[in-house]
């Protein structure tokens, strides 16, 4: 029997039912658009948005991973603060040190997934509980070291959030990349199938001799690695590091992962579901600000459709 | 190729395992018996690397060995099919078989066109054929269990473990199972078979190893054994000492429980049947067959599709568990950790747990009361517990379920329906509980019992319904009532059956 | 000779075999000696009174939460009712006193409600606790936003911060009232055959229903007692504090947690007293103050607690496990 990659393809789009979904959502959002407002089906709004939603990209990809393999990371927003803080505080003081310090910054937060990774092994506390706890901390570490946005880094890094290629925002291309390098990860390197094993059915993980620890590690690390990239990009759109741009990121990263299809409690989904859930909030949330839509509003919106998502793809038995 | 020298594995208040020996050769299927609890699985596991045993040398392909994990027995050669499949449901059938060693690309990715091509080999070697890229969640049972064995395909395995393989599938499958176990001891791997199916040991086994209550009974070449024999070393004494006497009930009086065309899809269909009070009437059948759901779905513990059951001559079709406690319906569940007891409440909140109205007065729970009750329920069934406030979690198996015992002979006047209540539990303990059936029979219960134990379900009951794939396949009443039988209408088709009962 | 003094090491060993039994009392003892010790005035009638009616808002949420912790559920969404029910408390623009009782009746029938929404979604709707009152958590600061435009407006009346802030014989008000409350749960926590059927529940949804106890009905009641709890602490807040504004609470969702895992209710559910969960408010209020006496910024609070939270919930683990 021959097996062609294509065929592969699409047979997996066709089996999963949350994609669907959320391309039915993305094709209904789109079409509002062209009618509701003028400005929004241009290709320069376009490219706006993929900029804008770089940073809740970065942060659901790492979310996306944790909830794969059957946990949760609440510590996100917390990590992104922190690494603004970080990178913009220590480039203040020594500007010739900001490529080094790009790659400091996301070893920060690897060690923070880290850190969380390894106390939920260790201690058995589930993992909400552990992220929560390092949130509390390193928000209230960040507090003690400042109230108001400090530090600064040099102009040009705004090239990052803002700069094109080709007319395509880099950060928006690098988010892109990002996914694409995870989604290659997750289907194609056993480490990554790993991953559906270990949320799928952890004593059947175990028994298979799949290290699940060092999968649950890798988890986490990347978690705050792609939380602390995050928090590069919002240093690049804003010029400093700002103890309360993370707050609201923890729970917009779950919001995408969800819609995507993901289930917490682990084992199932796929990542381009939650590339597709991140363009859909982005571009509702563009959307909803040329109606004239208040914040305030938009927030009920995005509790209604957590509560909606996971209400439709119910899932029996798992629960977190 | 293996050998074990005096394992012990102990677990906190029981010694599962105690100074066991144990050695099996290249070539051979050597079967692994004894009674539930009696430490076949934590054998097992010990030669799976799943748990290090506290005492005692494992030696295997020659050499001394110590494992700190399965994957390090698995890279050894040793490959467990469990009683409870190893599986990832969202991932294909070729994953599946190739979890932890797909084959690579020279780019170090997973290479699928070679996995589904070298997947679609094994599953032909097994002259099995299912789709490998399917995801396993979609196959049934016995499909799942081909991919279980396909697994073991994969790489060298010297070592076969198989724990009860045939506890989910049907006779005929059971027979290609056997053939593709017998092909593979005679390329030379050696294969330990665990099963409490003697029929089974005796078409399949070269050599037997029986275990009881954790300590090795002995090892004998299967020649030199007949069926009474082992059953002899599996349970220790004769069957005729353990089972009480079987007293016929009188079936003049309106039956106590009726189930007319009861179904609850997909799991049982089309059920009807009597039990009168006094009577223990079995329901036997494999796993799978649809036994405890037409016990959920009398009880109202699952939703009914169609059909009626009436307690005397009360309908009942408004069903819920509250309902059914309210009528003198109660249910000991097969589960008794996960369905049945409160492991962080002590014993007195277990018993009262159905009937708490019972103890409820204005000024909140009537405590005085409950734990007079509970005494009462531990001096009756002689219950091992320091007393009423004392937890259950620490109790023995036979102990725990003595407990649930005292709870619905509490809370149920009519029926009890009884789903595996021996269960992982040792012998003595298990003649108590017979011993319990039987005098609640007599004083005028109406029994219904779900047994996956044959002499149980042979040595007790007066009339059995025999189940399979949600079907009642045949009804077998007094001297009719014997393993053979049973097992002919559990495996059988239904249209034969049907003739047979005709 | 005593018992206890014949083998002082066995006594020990139980110390670390069960540290769920003697964490409690010991860390209080510890950290009143503690605060004693840095600063002589601690045990003064007034800052006694202090902290208490700095404690009570807090404790009154931690009643309510460890309902729900002990059905196996999670309430995210307190904090945010509580700033919710201190805007609809502004809402009446009531200037007399006699508006008080009314103000009360509605915020508890409109936190009933959203209880009842959190209870029905974790129960027929299998949506997991955390989500589900995250969701709700947001929705209710974006109304409350929405209503309030960013700036709440509005005003209490004056009695509120008697409520809050007043004494009654010495003994501050709010915690009269959180004793009220205390002993009605404590009573049907303990000693009602409803409170059986909570820790039933809790312990293994399965058999509860097996046993003929609605297992649904019973978490749907936790989660309303829950926010109704939430929305009367909410309202002790804003009068403690003084001014409303639309972050009141903030954060108290998460020390509710903190305060019933150091009380020594176990998250998975099943297990705890009420007792504990507000003997944990306590120590967390206490450790709070010992943060301000030793001079160090208040932000540290935010540290201490992730630590304990970790902490403790990993002692707890370990101790069941095994």
């Amino acid at each position: 029997m021959a097996y062609s990659k294509s065929r592969y393809l699409v047979r997996r789009l066709q089996l999963d039912p949350s994609l669907i979904i959320v391309i039915l959502l993305l094709a209904i959002v789109v079409i509002s658009g062209f009618v509701l407002s003028d400005r929004f089906g241009t290709t320069r709004n376009f490219m706006n948005v993929l900029e804008q939603s770089s940073g809740l990209g970065f942060a659901s990809i790492g979310q996306a991973m944790v909830v794969i393999v059957g946990g949760i990371d609440l510590s996100i927003g917390a990590v992104v603060t922190a690494s603004t803080i970080f990178m913009a505080a220590i480039v203040d003081l020594h500007p010739g040190l900001m490529i080094p310090m790009i790659f400091g910054t996301l070893l920060f937060g690897a060690m923070i997934g880290f850190c969380n990774g390894y106390i939920t092994i260790k201690t058995g506390v589930h993992p909400l509980i552990v992220t929560l706890g390092t949130a509390s901390i390193l928000n209230g570490s960040v507090l003690i070291y400042t109230l108001q946005p400090t530090g600064g880094v040099p102009y040009w890094f705004e090239e990052f959030a803002y700069g094109r290629i080709w007319n395509v925002p880099i950060s928006g291309l690098v988010m892109l990349l990002c996914f694409a390098l995870v989604w290659l990860f997750l289907r194609y390197f056993q480490a990554g199938r790993a991953f559906y094993a270990v949320g799928g059915n952890p004593e059947a993980a175990r028994l298979s001799g799949i290290q699940s620890n060092r999968i649950i590690l890798l988890a986490y690390s990347a978690s705050g690695f792609f939380a602390a990239l995050a928090g590069v990009y919002f240093v690049s759109r804003t010029g400093v590091g700002d103890p309360r741009i993370g707050d609201p990121i923890t729970l917009a990263s779950i919001t995408p992962v969800i819609i995507g299809g993901l289930i917490l409690g682990g084992g199932k989904g796929n990542v381009l579901g939650v590339l597709l859930g991140v363009i859909l909030i982005s571009l509702l949330s563009n959307l909803l600000n040329y109606m004239n839509i208040s914040t305030f509003i938009q927030w009920v919106i995005q509790g209604v459709i957590i509560i909606i998502a996971v209400s439709v793809y119910v899932h029996k038995g798992k629960k977190l | 190729m293996i050998r074990l020298d005096g394992i012990s594995k102990i677990f906190p208040g029981v010694k599962s395992l105690d100074n066991v020996t144990f050695e099996s050769v290249a070539g051979e299927v050597h079967a692994l018996l004894g009674e539930n609890g009696a430490g076949k699985s934590t054998l097992i596991k010990t030669v799976s690397g799943a748990y290090i045993p506290d005492e005692g040398t494992i030696h295997f392909d020659g050499k001394k060995r110590k494992w700190n994990s399965p994957k390090e027995a698995k890279d050894a050669g040793i490959h467990i099919i469990y009683q409870e499949l190893v599986l990832f449901h969202e991932l294909s059938v070729a994953e599946n078989i190739f979890i932890g060693k797909a084959p690579l690309t020279r780019f170090g990715t997973i290479d699928y066109k070679t996995m589904y091509e070298r997947a679609d080999e094994i599953l032909d070697r097994l002259g099995h054929h299912i789709n490998v890229q399917a995801l396993v969640k979609s196959l049934s049972v016995a499909d799942q269990q081909m991919v279980e064995i396909a697994k073991a395909l994969v790489g060298e395995t010297k070592l076969l473990v198989l724990d009860e393989p045939t506890a989910v599938i049907s006779g005929r499958e059971a027979e290609l199972l056997f053939e593709r176990i017998k092909l593979l001891r005679d390329e030379g791997v050696c294969i330990i078979y665990i099963s409490h199916r003697l029929e089974e040991i005796f078409s399949i086994a070269d050599r037997v190893t029986v275990l009881k209550d954790g300590q090795l009974v002995g090892t004998r070449s299967i020649e030199e054994l007949d069926r009474d024999q082992l059953v002899g070393m599996m349970v220790g004494r004769e069957l005729k000492d353990i089972f009480p006497p079987k007293r016929i009930p009188s079936l003049e009086a309106a039956p106590v429980l009726t189930v007319r065309n009861l179904c609850a899809l997909p799991k049982v269909r089309d059920v009807s049947f009597d039990l009168h009070a006094g009577e223990i009437l079995g329901i036997a059948g494999l796993v799978g067959a649809g036994r405890s759901e037409v016990a959920h779905a009398v009880f109202g513990s699952i939703p009914r599709s169609s059909g009626t059951v009436s307690l005397g001559s009360e309908d009942f079709n408004t069903p819920s568990p509250r309902a059914s406690i309210d009528r003198g319906l109660g249910f000991l569940t097969e589960d008794r950790k996960e369905e049945g007891l409160m492991m962080l409440l002590d014993t007195s909140a277990n018993i009262s747990a159905p009937v708490l109205p019972e103890f409820t007065t204005a000024t909140g729970l009537d405590r005085a009361h409950e734990i007079q009750v509970a005494r009462d329920e531990i001096d009756r069934f002689r219950i091992a517990v320091p007393g009423p406030e004392s937890g259950v979690s620490k109790l023995s198996g036979g102990n725990q379920q003595k407990v649930l015992f005292g709870r619905w002979t509490r809370a149920c006047r009519r029926v009890l329906i009884l789903d595996e209540p021996t269960r992982g539990i040792d012998v003595g303990a298990k003649v108590e509980i017979y011993e319990i059936i039987r005098q609640l029979a007599d004083d005028g219960l109406g029994i219904l019992l779900i047994s996956s134990e044959l002499p149980e379900i042979v040595g007790l009951c007066t009339r059995v319904l025999v189940m399979r794939e949600g079907f009642v396949t045949g009804e077998v009443e007094g001297s009719r009532i014997v393993e053979e039988t049973i097992m002919r209408y559990a495996t059988a088709e239904r249209e034969s059956a049907a003739l047979d009962v005709a | 000779m005593s018992e206890a003094a014949v083998n002082p090491s066995e006594g020990i060993s139980k110390i670390f075999r069960q540290p769920g039994r003697f964490i409690v009392p010991l860390s209080l003892v510890l950290l009143v000696g503690t605060a004693t010790l840095l600063q002589p005035s601690f045990l003064s009638i007034n800052n006694i009174q202090d902290i208490l009616t700095q404690a009570a808002p807090l404790a009154l949420v931690v009643l309510g939460q460890a309902f729900v912790i002990l059905v196996r559920g999670l309430d995210l969404s307190v904090a945010s009712l509580m700033a919710s029910a201190a805007v609809l408390a502004t809402a009446f623009n009531a200037t007399s006193d006699a508006m008080i009782p009314v103000i009360f009746l509605v915020t508890i029938v409109v936190s009933a409600g959203v209880g009842l929404i959190n209870g029905l979604l974790v129960t027929k709707r299998n949506v997991s606790p955390f989500l589900a009152t995250l969701a709700m958590m947001i929705v209710l600061q974006g109304i409350r936003f929405y209503y309030t435009q960013g700036a709440p407006s509005g005003s209490l009346p004056e009695g509120f911060r008697v409520l809050g802030a007043g004494r009654l014989a010495g003994i501050p008000v709010n915690m009269l009232v959180f004793f009220f409350f205390f002993c009605i749960l404590g009573w049907l926590l303990h000693k009602s055959s409803f409170g059986r059927k909570i820790y039933i529940t809790g312990g293994n949804p399965k058999s509860a229903n097996l046993v003929g106890i609605h297992a649904d009905r019973v978490t749907i009641i936790c989660y309303v007692i829950c926010s109704v709890m939430a929305g009367i602490a909410g309202l002790f807040l804003v009068g403690f504090v003084g001014t409303v504004d639309n972050w009141v609470g903030r954060g108290y969702e998460l020390d509710a947690i903190v305060a019933c895992v150091l009380g020594g209710i176990m998250l998975t559910g099943g297990k705890g007293t009420l007792w504990g969960a507000a003997t944990g408010a306590l120590i967390l209020i206490l450790i709070f103050n010992i943060v301000i006496i030793l001079g160090l910024p208040v932000q540290a609070q935010l540290i201490i607690k992730g630590i304990i939270i970790i902490f403790v919930a990993g002692l707890f683990s370990r101790s069941t496990q095994t």
